[in-house]
């Protein structure tokens, strides 16, 4: 999720308290009649992307069906508040598209999808495991997952060759050691350890899995921050960022990496495929140079985050059926296939039949992406993932206890800290 | 008033005689409140309900797209006893106070020096405001490029001079990222206070100035005992103003640093942001945005009695 400012408005939360009559007048989209859907999304990264659906496949599914579906498209940024504003109102999208951990969020107010999960599972090879965290809210799909814009290394292949690194470093401690050359040889990396909302959670939640640490034990209720492996993780990620990271990323943002990349400021970073993407339109020299890899492991294994993009629904939308049916036409091979296609493969699909599809091979530089799909979790696990691991996302609890220690705080102070918010978070649950 | 009409062709009767609508739309205490009726159904739509239900919300556990459920005091209990509440409350006091202060201190002066007379008065006057009229979002986004240490003007100034290389990581060091943003808010919020204080300057009659000169009052002593007491008034007025909108600020922090490094420069809006919208608990992001209410009602009912106290 980079490339991304969330310039949301002030008065979406201030207005909270308006939200019933602000929704009716934002208006995103109206269940429709009979004969209309409306399918709400959030602008991607990727034009054509939009453009394949709005321009190819809504005529194909009118031709088909005689349904008309409205496709709108929300700005970047925009979604969660958008899905909350039709969630609370009753008055909204039949269909939206749902990031992260949102359908435990949204979950009383979204259809359960569990019967077309398993028909469009079964046409398409089945379903990744992993998706899985995401979108079975309480046993029951509350999702028809897409695609994950996964968060894995893009690096320097120049600039690495020079400190005679050929591949990137397969472990935390040796990507450290290149590092530290790097940074002497006047090109240092730079991981987000700010306040964005993507390439920030995109490393430390690896890297605090890699040492073995978790912030809630797998009964969803133990709060487990204080332990000797996050003390690890952190000793090792304060040493890292002293040694190879520019200071200015503490209060970077999502967009801040993709500037310095393309300013050719930084070695390494922890992004989704936008940086090479856009780098390939925009600076075709620094793509030549940009390779993509796995994250490090660490000593209790290798790890990256989940980024889904998936379907949900809504319960007080007048066109359910239709709107079911619209969805498993969607991701039938016939269709799902060429729309994945569209953004070459910036969304790896969570289905094993396109696991060696074309789309991989127009850029072998993504396949990382697709391997990560293995090892990938959202933010909370290896607790089962509710509501409150989406609070610790949003204050920033498990970033925040990093970048302290990064600016100079004790490895036991910036753990009492979050253990203490993470009791209080978890005790709401 | 659809009786208009008749009032023409109506018989010469006793007017006490049948009360008309008209008659009574025109009495004053009734006219009155009939004008006043739109504007405070309004207010009451507009402001008072999302206020009042903001209350509400704030008094439940209410997470989003679910029942809410009282709790009473509970969320502000939760919030005293988180750590990052204290720190967005202390923040924000730091930011409002060193803003606004810095705000009044610059914008004074530019009122003084827009105050003379010069060549291209009025369209230098126009172009000062230019901070205040772009956009905030637009202009803050520039504000993001002016302090990213790669492409920073004022760093790129600072290596030229040999004064810091590298140059400083306005956004990365969380002190010098709250400076930052105090920065950019006063840059923002400085026109304001100059062309509404610039109005007030105006209106002081330059006699007093001219009976003060002979009078032989240096110019210090002119700024002294005439211009700041009769500008106390329009002061008050954009102090209070500038200390509720910097203390509510929200799209500034939003773009530039989004609360970070580690709620360094996380304020009461964003931070209720991100726990309402963000985290989903709209009762707690309540709570911690009607927690600005106090500390801003308790500052203009100081400031108002402060005047009040100079008046007499």
């Amino acid at each position: 999720m980079a490339n991304i400012v969330r310039a949301a408005s002030r008065r979406d939360v201030l207005k909270l308290g308006g939200l019933t009559t602000a929704g009716a007048m934002l208006g995103a989209g109206h269940a429709h009649a009979a004969g209309k859907l409306s399918f709400m999304h959030e602008s991607s990264f990727i034009p054509a992307y939009d453009d394949f659906l709005k321009k190819t496949l809504v005529p194909e599914y009118q031709k088909a069906t005689g349904i008309d579906v409205d496709y709108q498209l929300v700005s970047v940024g925009s979604l969660q508040t958008r899905i909350a504003t039709a969630a609370e109102t009753g008055n909204g999208p039949d269909v939206t598209c749902i990031y992260f951990s949102w359908p435990f969020l949204f979950d009383e107010k979204l259809v359960d999808l569990s019967d077309i999960a398993e028909t469009i599972g079964k046409k398409n090879g089945g379903w990744y495991d992993s998706i899985k965290e995401a979108v079975i809210v309480n046993g029951k799909w509350k999702a028809i997952p897409f695609g994950n814009v996964g968060q894995i290394m893009n690096w320097r292949t120049d600039w690495f060759a020079e400190v005679g690194v050929k591949d990137f470093p397969d472990t935390w401690d040796e990507l450290l050691e290149a590092g530290v050359k790097l940074k002497k040889a006047g090109h240092p990396f730079g991981f987000e350890l700010g306040h964005g909302f993507g390439d920030n959670h995109g490393w430390l939640y690896p890297l605090l899995w890699s040492y073995g640490a978790r912030e809630v034990e797998p009964d969803g209720k133990t709060v487990a921050i204080d332990s000797d492996e996050t003390a690890r993780a952190i000793d090792f990620c304060r040493k890292f960022f002293l040694a190879t990271t520019l200071e200015d990323c503490l209060g970077w943002t999502d967009v801040s990496n993709n500037k310095a990349w393309m300013s050719e400021q930084i070695s390494c970073t922890n992004n989704a495929e936008s940086i090479l993407w856009f780098a390939k339109k925009q600076f075709p020299e620094i793509a030549k140079v940009t390779e993509q890899s796995l994250n490090p492991q660490g000593p209790k294994g290798r790890f990256h985050i989940l980024g889904p993009w998936n379907h949900s629904i809504y319960n007080f939308s007048q066109n359910q059926q239709a709107a079911k049916d619209f969805l498993v036409w969607l991701m039938d091979p016939k269709q799902v296939e060429r729309w994945y296609a569209s953004a070459d493969s910036y969304y790896a699909p969570f289905l094993h039949a396109y696991d060696d599809a074309p789309l991989w091979h127009v850029e072998p530089r993504n396949l990382p992406y697709r391997d990560s799909l293995k090892t990938s979790h959202l933010p909370g696990w290896p607790a089962p993932i509710g509501r409150p691991q989406s609070e610790s996302v949003a204050k920033y609890v498990v970033v925040d206890m990093f970048a302290k220690a990064c600016a100079g705080k004790s490895t036991k102070e910036v753990i009492a800290d979050a253990n203490a918010q993470l009791k209080q978070i978890f005790k709401t649950a | 008033m659809s009786a208009h009409t008749e009032t023409l062709t109506r018989p010469a009767i006793r007017p006490r005689a049948k009360p008309s609508l008209r008659r009574w739309t025109e009495r004053e205490g009734v006219f009155s409140w009939l004008m006043v009726i739109p504007p405070v159904l309004f207010l009451v739509a507009l402001v008072g309900y999302p206020f009042v239900y903001g209350i509400w919300l704030s008094l439940e556990n209410r997470p989003v797209a679910r029942a809410g459920e009282f709790i009473g005091i509970g969320n502000f209990v939760a919030n005293f006893h988180d750590p990052v509440f204290w720190q967005v409350a202390q923040n924000t006091f730091v930011y409002t106070f060193a803003a606004t202060a810095l705000k009044m201190a610059g914008g004074l002066a530019l009122a003084l020096v827009m105050n003379q007379d010069f060549r291209f008065k009025n369209s230098i006057r126009a172009i000062m405001l230019l901070p205040f009229i772009v956009p905030t979002v637009l202009s803050t986004i520039a504000w993001m490029w002016i302090l990213d240490p790669s492409f920073s003007v004022v760093n790129w100034f600072l290596i030229r001079w040999g004064i810091a290389n590298p140059g400083p990581s306005w956004l990365g060091n969380p002190s010098l990222a709250m400076f930052s943003l105090i920065m950019v808010n006063t840059w923002r919020g400085l026109p304001f206070y100059a062309i509404t204080l610039l109005a007030g300057l105006q209106t002081i009659s330059p006699e007093l100035y001219e009976a003060a000169t002979i009078d032989g009052a240096t110019a210090l002593a002119r700024f002294r005992y005439v211009t700041l007491p009769l500008l106390k008034p329009v002061i008050f007025i954009v102090t209070m103003f500038s200390v509720i909108f910097t203390f509510s600020d929200f799209q500034l922090v939003y773009v530039l640093t989004r609360g970070g490094p580690a709620n360094a420069t996380h304020l009461f809006a964003t931070y209720a942001f991100d726990v309402a919208m963000g985290a989903g608990q709209f009762g707690l992001g309540a709570s911690i945005a009607l927690s600005m209410l106090p500390p801003l009602a308790l500052l203009i009912a100081g400031m108002a009695w402060y005047m009040r106290g100079e008046k007499q």
